[in-house]
């Protein structure tokens, strides 16, 4: 059935006509046709349970327990970077306050040196994994959806 | 008032409910946003996996997709009906995706068989029909993949969402003639892929 209608009919009436959304005049034209034309009336036949099949067939989801959860509403994300900032400005502060004790403190010049390289360290590799961070959320191209 | 107002058509009108909850999601009611959610992610879940053919890329996607809704919501109108927006939202991110990671059709792997629901629910008079048409559910889900990005779209939205031939050309951007003859042609496609598989395997 990969041959097309022997009289030029435009097939595509036929799934139009399937689905119902031919005008009362074309879908007259297309019964008419179908009962004249062999190759239509099978190819109609076969579209019909092809569709039915399609249309059928049900598909198994997800449990609720597999999605992240919806993002919160204004007032909880606001909270939420409210926290995370005081949060941070506190670690820093208490790490540059610590910092300052030791250094004016009494402990030997090696002991400075391998805690402030330690420090620093951990400090420069969080900030490039904020700047990643960032640099992602800002190429994201969908941030704003079309529409 | 003093007209009656005539019913709107059906198909064309969005429950009210809809319109409430929308209306309540988007001055931040969290019973109204949780149940958005809810009856959103199954949608967008079900059509990303039509689209796509796999359950993980299907879930990540509908996770994106859920994402991007939520982000947008404020800008929403109401009286629209929101699942052509939600599966706009879908449809444009499995695009997406595809050509982040230039998948090319003949590269495309089988789709996920465990992603049907087989098992009959109600097996009805004639089991043997029933065995039939799951055997043919089966196969052409297996070449839904097999069909170019934008048959599949349609023949997806028509035949698996139900979308009417209005809807469509709403959601894919097209004059509605187009998707007559583009569903048409893709039907074909699909059912000659059925067959040769069918004529590969000697499945029935």
């Amino acid at each position: 059935m990969s041959a097309s209608c022997p009289r030029a009919f435009d097939e595509a009436q036929l799934s139009g006509y399937l689905d119902g959304e031919l005008t009362q005049a074309a879908e007259q034209k297309v019964r008419i046709h179908v009962e004249d034309c062999a190759h239509c009336r099978a190819l109609l036949a076969e579209l019909r349970t092809m569709r039915e099949a399609t249309m059928s067939t049900e598909f198994v989801a997800p449990d609720d327990r597999q999605w992240d959860e919806r993002p919160r509403s204004g007032l909880s994300l606001l909270s939420r970077g409210a926290g995370w900032t005081l949060g941070l400005v506190w670690v820093a502060a208490v790490a540059v306050y610590g910092l300052w004790q030791l250094w004016s403190s009494a402990a030997g010049l090696v002991a400075k040196v391998l805690a402030f390289g330690g420090l620093s360290a951990l400090a420069l590799l969080l900030i490039s994994v904020a700047l990643d961070r960032l640099a992602a959320a800002r190429t994201d191209p969908y941030r704003e959806v079309q529409k | 008032m003093t007209h009656p107002q005539p019913l709107p058509a059906a198909a064309a009108a969005t429950p009210p409910s809809e319109t409430q909850t929308v209306l309540l999601a988007q001055r931040g009611e969290e019973t109204a946003l949780d149940d958005l959610a809810r009856s959103c992610r199954q949608q967008a879940y079900i059509f990303a996996l039509q689209l796509t053919g796999h359950p993980d890329d299907a879930l990540d996607v509908a996770q994106d997709a859920m994402l991007r809704f939520f982000r947008s919501l404020g800008r929403f109108d109401p009286k629209r009906p929101v699942r052509p927006w939600l599966l706009h939202i879908v449809r444009n991110l499995v695009r997406d995706r595809a050509r982040r990671r230039r998948v090319r059709r003949t590269e495309s792997l089988e789709p996920a068989a465990d992603a049907l629901r087989l098992e009959p629910s109600d097996p009805g008079p004639d089991p043997e029909a029933l065995a039939t048409r799951r055997q043919l559910q089966a196969l052409a889900w297996r070449c839904l993949q097999e069909l170019p990005p934008d048959h599949r779209e349609v023949l997806v939205l028509r035949d698996y969402q139900g979308l009417a031939y209005a809807e469509i050309a709403a959601a894919l951007e097209i004059p509605r003639g187009t998707v007559m003859s583009r569903l048409h042609r893709a039907r074909r496609r699909l059912q000659e892929l059925v067959r040769q598989r069918q004529r590969r395997t000697g499945e029935v």
